[in-house]
């Protein structure tokens, strides 16, 4: 216990003394069960003979082995293996049983013989040998494990470590530190100079004024150019070193009225829309003597940017959304009804439940709010201003859903990663008081709130509505909300970039770090996927149905790559839909002008009791619906509530009763895959053809198309790769390499192997894929009690038989 | 038919009624469409052969699409959109000018309305808001006048669908009082049975060239399953429909049963609907047999007939010395039938057979879930309790009990092995809807298009499923307690499996809206009548078309490009509410603030094509590269030919 004075663990003491080897600790050599560690992590303490509990009725399925907790991560080590494991994506950095300790939410013991239990926090004291250790996690995982065997000091040190590190009290004690110290600038890092930013595939980060300068050029924003005021962070504390604003305001301008706003933030650019109305963000003005001067002054400088001179729109979001506190309320109440409650006890009142939690009202009114944002720009031509006090939660939101439907470029992978970057990293979204990934107290609490899980909602909505409009899929979209609980991309770690660079640097002080070229340590992006997965793991992010820049489109037997050009008109590239699907009332002429009949309003003895009032927005988005979409273009979600869906894959993945073998979107999603991968192997095949017919030597042996020769054996059984080992340069081309040639490459693929004309689904399909719900969600109380049969839900239908053929 | 009459009316004088304020703004609109309303012809000179393919109002370009390289007869497209696209044998009746349709959605719509032999046209003039109503007369089930006529003379009606959708329709009251109005050629059109007419299906000669009445056949069906076999024989002691009227004269029964002995189960089961086999495991050979209740009455009968031939069911399964009674009702609402003389079984008579109570609510409690699902999804949805709403309308609820209960006969059959045996009160309700979403678990055939197509015939339709009381086809009288919405509670179900599913049904969602649309619309003659005699009595193969020649000549308008035929799957949905959704596409489809989900076939068709341009071209070129290899150089005789390999296709 701590009460061994030399042995008190504190995160300092742990940090600089890398020698203390302690992996070579005796207790480890009992099993040979060894705690795979990442740079600069080590073992805080660890408990032998845990019981990790797997199944829902019964323990005949759970597994024996070392519970460990280090500075990163609780992780669970066993020789066994889960009896229905099938398949799952391999995680570079986290084990099969690991979660990183910022995504712990609450630890839980319980001692079940005297009837205790207690949330443990950090440095609390725990009165009793507990029995039981629950994990509640903020990806919504619930895990349990059992001391019946283990050494109950040992347990009881285990438990509080975890509850210790998973709170630490300062930023410079989240992992991500030490990693990249030990990782990129230590004596045998891989990379002296730190870490390639931008990760494999140049996302841009929006920390140098080419990438604005680049973004301008993209969108057309010629009245528009990047300004370098706040270098330094001398203006601003919460913005962005360079950022865009209006040309006609100089630098002696913006420096002037930055004073007035709060957090001196000078109103910033967005995005244009290609007609030339401008998105801009700005926060309060807090000096109330100069509100109107420097509103106009604003506003005025903004419509000199536009090119008909329209007028400014504002949007005051604080008005008209959710504050942060009602989105976190919605979120915990979501989480009661998804995972925590019984299944079939919460089956009865899911509808209702599922209502009062409001978070898809929340969804919904975000979207729509974005709509109304759309149809200013798009519709009426004219440039708006996002309001928000402090400009760095809504705001965020809103800027990044108005881009995400009207610039195709956004639904790429690549823009998709720039707009996060651009609207919510160099925007100061407060990421680590927001993810709340330090000691809470309860002030600390009230700054927790899922915004960004609440913008990837509203993303995977679109995506629902419009599945070839995106070069990603909901796999990718929830891999990266779980990526913000693994506390090293300098995505999520940080309030600001200001932040970020002043850790990083008095980090780099305190231990002595030599930056080279850079002025503070470098993290790596979560864009860098191949921190966290292999390159064939990271296809399961291309959607194979989208259409897009890349992507080929046939038109009439001739391909067509779309490109964004200044006139770009939003045409329409399907035909018609069939009917009864199109909504029948519409006819079929081939355009529908714009007005709508007004008149039809101001008839009232003609109409119903409550006649229906359209807006002009509503009527916008009604027009709209009667073309045929094109995924090229805008997109408008429905925003009725009966079309917007519960996010199944987030918030269900978990739930072993709600998974549907042999079902689920991944079936639909592998059958797509194989066909997109034909015409990859087509293409190259073709291109083979073509290189050699050009080349007058003859043909020798053509090489086979690389999706055939590269692709690995399916579903590979492998360990993560332990990345404690410094990997030779030539390894890391040649991953960089295979990487490109993953890139649009489908994650399933034609077999050489398999027969022709029998394409076998593979069995560990789900409606969890790629995720799996075994052993990732045990609820507390209920497990191998009768009661437990009875409240386990539908699946109790099934005879043991049936669910004994799935294990199979 | 009565075709004078109302004809005339077409030349009508311009309706001098017209609406002032909406003409003062309409009139304002500068986008401006030739008047083609003055010179409209009467559509029936073109209804002699111009003809649709099916009712609905495809597209141009679709129509163009569909009868592209098909045997399908033409489409004369004429460029008078005010009249519908007429069918063979579909003459106008009325036509009305300035009629206001008061859309929910919209607002008032001024527009010209056609009442045909089949149809209601509306087409809305007005330049900025152009609208099309095209609804088979079927559909209506109530028209009703609604308040006295105004004082501008000006009459007012309202239309209650089937489909889930009201209509309201005003025009001026006809000058000539002599002439029928349109409100009286709707209620005869619309209603011929109740005036002791036949229905538009019955005039409907369409030549389709698949023929859909072949689509089942009995023997066939069976043959595919496997029998006869040692165990089940063939029985034909229902060929002239006198063991039982509402059954099919194909049966299949256990050998061990002689059919004297049948006939004395018959009088056992209500309505003599005996236990009969539908479906068998081609494995296990464990079996889904149906019945109705067993007529036990208060004083607990019992039939030492229906015993035998229950155990000669169970007998025929090797595999398991069980027997499982799926009464789909409450275990109250089956007691309670016992005053009436029906029942259940008792365990105690029946040895070795385990009796479950599935707790589906009868068809009047569907009946009312299905009304006020219709209040809360049509015409607006209250955005702030859509969810609440939903939830006390008590649809999903219903639909999960009836999938909860269909998982269950399956999965006692494939996984243990044991036969079952299904039945409601009478056995043509509830019964089909578990014993046909239980074989569709089971049995991959039925996935296909073709197969959904037989397992429709044999389990809905064969067996006895009251189609002409449920629905109502031309019969005016809306109230009837018979009517309800039990088939299409099943296509929900089936739908809902879609969903779970994506990959394993071969026919999109589209399959299952037409058939829902014919299943009204008195265009074919599948869905008529109550049984299998009443069908052959009425001549309906001769005298009607089947829904199947139009689906099946057409078929790829109706498949799912994601199928993959998972011979050997047997699925097993998610019964909760978590994955249970409102069939927004069907129930909502009205609503233009919703737009149809990007339908997926159209990006794969895209990438299909792209598929078959790019193997033609490696095609040619690999013959081109082989010419040149052999041409040029011999001594490479071992010159690879693995890239000469055709690359495989799945589709």
């Amino acid at each position: 216990m701590f009460s061994v004075k030399p042995l008190k663990p504190t995160f300092k003491s742990y940090l600089p003394p890398l020698q203390t080897d302690l992996k070579k600790s005796p207790q480890l050599t009992i099993r040979k069960l060894e705690a795979k560690l990442l740079p600069g992590e080590i073992v805080v303490n660890e408990a032998n003979f845990v019981r990790k509990c797997i199944g829902a009725d019964s323990s005949q399925d759970d597994l024996w082995g070392k519970l460990i907790c280090t500075n990163f991560k609780v992780s669970f080590i066993t020789h066994n293996s889960l009896p229905q494991q099938n398949f799952k994506y391999v995680h570079r950095l986290l084990g099969e049983h690991d979660v990183p300790l910022a995504c712990v939410e609450q630890v839980v013991t319980v001692n079940d013989v005297k009837g205790k239990q207690k949330v443990l926090g950090s440095n609390k004291k725990l009165k009793f040998n507990p029995t039981e250790l629950i994990l509640y996690c903020k990806d919504l995982r619930i895990l349990r494990f059992r001391f019946d065997q283990a050494g109950p000091e040992s347990a009881k040190k285990v438990c509080l470590a975890i509850a210790h590190y998973s709170q630490p009290a300062d930023p410079q004690l989240l992992f991500g530190f030490e990693y990249v110290s030990s990782r990129y600038y230590g004596s045998s890092g891989e990379r002296v100079n730190g870490v390639d930013p931008g990760g494999g595939q140049q996302t841009p980060l929006f920390d140098r004024p080419s990438d604005w300068d680049r973004e301008i050029k993209r969108t057309g924003a010629s009245e528009w150019r990047v300004c370098s005021v706040n270098e330094g962070y001398t203006i601003s504390p919460s913005l962005p070193e360079y950022f865009v604003v209006p040309a006609s305001l100089a630098d002696q301008d913006l420096k002037q009225y930055a004073c007035s706003f709060t957090g001196q933030r000078i109103p910033l650019w967005c995005w244009n829309h290609p007609n030339g109305s401008a998105l801009v963000r700005m926060s309060s003005i807090s000096d109330p003597q100069q509100q109107r001067k420097l509103d106009q002054r604003i506003c005025s400088a903004i419509t000199k940017s536009h090119p008909q001179r329209c007028d400014v729109f504002k949007s005051d979001l604080d008005k008209q959304l959710p504050n942060i506190q009602e989105v976190q309320a919605a979120l915990v109440k979501l989480r009661q009804i998804c995972v925590i409650e019984p299944f079939e006890e919460s089956e009865e009142k899911w509808l209702s439940s599922l209502e009062s939690s409001r978070w898809m009202d929340y969804v919904r009114a975000f979207l729509r709010h974005a709509v109304e944002v759309v149809y200013t720009l798009e519709g009426k031509h004219t440039s708006v201003i996002l309001l928000e006090e402090e400009d760095r939660d809504l705001s965020c939101v809103v800027a990044g859903l108005v881009q995400l439907m009207l610039d195709p470029h956004c639904r790429s992978l690549l823009g998709f990663q720039a707009l996060v970057q651009k609207e919510w990293v160099m925007a100061g979204h407060r990421f680590l008081d927001r993810c709340n990934h330090l000691k809470r107290n309860e002030e600390r609490r009230k700054e927790e709130s899922p915004l960004f899980l609440l913008f990837l909602d509203c993303v995977w909505q679109l995506l629902n509505q419009y599945p070839s409009a995106f070069e990603f899929t909901e796999t990718y979209l929830t891999v990266l909300s779980d990526s913000m609980w693994i506390p090293i991309f300098s995505t999520f770690l940080f309030n600001c970039p200001k932040q970020r660079a002043e850790h990083s640097r008095d980090f780099a002080r305190s231990r002595s770090i030599r930056l080279g070229q850079d002025q503070a340590l470098r993290f790596p992006a979560v864009w860098d996927w191949s921190q966290q997965f292999s390159p064939k793991d990271q296809t399961l992010f291309n959607n194979p149905l989208y259409v897009g820049k890349g992507a080929t489109c046939v038109q009439n037997g001739a391909v067509k790559t779309f490109k964004r050009t200044k006139q770009k008109s939003y045409s329409s590239t399907l035909r018609g839909l069939p009917p009864a699907l199109r909504n029948g009332q519409l006819s079929d002429l081939d355009t529908l002008p714009r007005r709508n009949s007004l008149v039809l309003r101001l008839r009232p003895e003609l109409g119903q009791a409550r006649e229906p009032c359209e807006t002009p927005c509503e009527r916008f988005v009604r027009e709209r619906f009667s073309r045929p979409a094109d995924p090229q273009g805008m997109l408008l979600p429905q925003l009725l509530p009966s079309h917007l869906s519960l996010w199944r894959l987030y918030f269900l993945r978990w739930v072993p009763e709600a998974r549907i073998p042999h079902g689920g979107p991944a079936t639909a999603f592998h059958k797509l895959s194989l066909l997109v991968d034909e015409i990859h192997t087509l293409q190259s095949r073709l291109r083979h053809y073509n290189t050699s017919n050009s080349t007058p030597t003859p043909t020798g042996p053509p090489p086979p198309a690389p999706s055939l020769a590269l692709s690995p054996p399916p579903n590979p059984p492998q360990r993560p790769h332990s990345l404690s080992r410094p990997q030779p340069e030539q390894q890391q081309q040649q991953q960089q390499q295979q990487q490109q040639q993953h890139h649009g490459r489908m994650y399933f693929r034609t077999s050489s192997s398999a027969p022709a004309g029998t394409p076998s689904t593979p069995d560990y399909l789900s409606s969890s894929f790629p995720f799996s719900p075994e052993g990732n969600l045990c609820r507390r109380g209920l497990l191998g009690t009768p009661l437990s049969k009875l409240l386990s839900g539908a699946r109790i239908w099934l005879s043991t038989e049936t669910l004994a053929n799935e294990a199979l | 038919m009565e075709k004078s009459g109302s004809v005339d009316s077409l030349g009508s004088k311009q309706s001098s009624s017209r609406q002032p304020s909406v003409d003062s703004l309409s009139s304002s609109s500068t986008t401006s469409r030739s008047d083609r309303s003055s010179q409209a012809k009467p559509p029936s000179a073109v209804s002699s052969d111009s003809v649709s393919v099916s009712d609905l109002p495809l597209s141009p370009e679709q129509l163009r699409a569909n009868i592209r390289n098909k045997p399908v007869p033409k489409v004369i497209r004429d460029s008078h959109k005010d009249e519908p696209q007429m069918l063979t044998k579909e003459t106008v009746q009325d036509m009305a000018k300035d009629v206001t349709y008061i859309c929910p959605f919209i607002g008032a719509l001024r527009g010209t309305l056609t009442v045909t032999n089949y149809r209601l046209f509306f087409r809305c003039m007005d330049r900025d808001a152009a609208l099309v109503l095209d609804i088979p007369l079927g559909v209506l089930s109530r028209v009703e006048k609604i308040g006295a006529a105004t004082s501008r003379g000006e009459v007012s009606y309202g239309i209650v669908c089937k489909d889930i959708r009201n209509l309201r329709f005003v025009h001026k009251q006809p000058d000539d009082t002599l002439k029928k109005s349109i409100f009286e050629n709707l209620m005869k059109f619309a209603f011929p049975v109740s005036n002791g007419q036949p229905l538009f299906a019955c005039e409907y000669d369409q030549v389709f060239p698949e023929n859909g009445w072949k689509v089942y056949d009995a023997l066939a069906e069976y043959k595919r399953q496997g029998l006869p076999n040692e165990s089940w024989r063939i029985s034909k002691v229902n060929d002239h429909y006198e063991l039982c009227d509402t059954y099919p004269s194909t049966l299949v029964v256990p050998v061990t049963i002689p059919d004297e002995e049948l006939k004395r189960v018959a009088a056992f089961r209500a309505k003599g609907r005996i236990s009969v086999l539908s479906w068998i495991h081609p494995e296990s050979q464990a079996t889904i047999t149906r019945c109705s209740q067993p007529m036990v009455g208060a004083n607990g009968k019992c039939s030492k007939e229906d015993e035998k031939l229950l155990q000669a069911i169970m007998d025929a399964n090797a595999q398991s010395h069980k027997l499982f009674i799926f009464d789909a009702r409450p275990s109250v609402n089956a007691a309670a039938n016992k005053m009436k003389g029906g029942g259940f079984e008792s365990e105690d008579a029946y040895q070795n057979a385990e009796l479950v109570f599935l707790d589906i609510q009868n068809l009047h409690v569907m009946r009312e879930s299905l009304r006020k699902l219709k209040e809360v999804v049509y015409p607006n949805i209250d955005e702030a309790h859509w969810l609440s709403n939903l939830e006390s309308t008590h649809w999903l609820e219903h639909i999960k009990a009836v999938l909860a209960g269909a998982l269950r006969i399956a999965d006692k059959v494939e996984s243990g092995k044991t036969s079952v045996v299904v039945h409601c009160s009478d056995g043509w309700d509830r019964t089909p809807q578990l014993t046909s979403l239980a074989m569709l678990m089971l049995d991959a055939h039925y996935r296909t298009i073709r197969g959904f197509q037989v397992l429709l015939e044999k389990e809905w339709l064969s067996f006895g499923h009251r189609f002409q009381l449920r629905i109502g086809h031309g019969d005016k009288n809306h109230t009837d307690a018979d009517r309800s919405p039990v088939f299409l509670q099943f296509i929900d179900c089936v739908w809902q499996m879609t969903r779970q599913f994506p990959a394993a049904f071969e026919f999109n969602e589209y399959f299952l809206i037409t058939i829902l649309d014919h299943l009204y619309s008195c265009l074919f003659g599948t869905f008529m009548c109550n049984s299998e005699q009443q069908r052959l009595k009425e001549e309906l193969p001769k005298k009607t078309v089947s829904l199947w020649s139009l689906i099946n000549s057409q078929l790829e308008e109706f498949c799912n490009p994601l199928y993959v035929n998972y011979s050997s799957h047997v699925l097993f949905p998610v019964v909760s509410m978590r994955h249970l959704e409102l069939w927004v596409g069907y129930y909502i489809r009205w609503n233009p603030r919703m737009r149809p989900q990007e339908p997926l076939h159209q990006r794969y068709k895209e990438l299909l094509a792209k598929r078959a341009e790019l193997q033609k071209r490696v095609e040619e070129l690999q013959r081109e590269v082989a010419n040149r290899a052999a041409a040029s150089s011999s001594e490479r005789a071992g010159s690879p030919t693995r890239s000469i390999t055709p690359v495989q296709t799945f589709v």
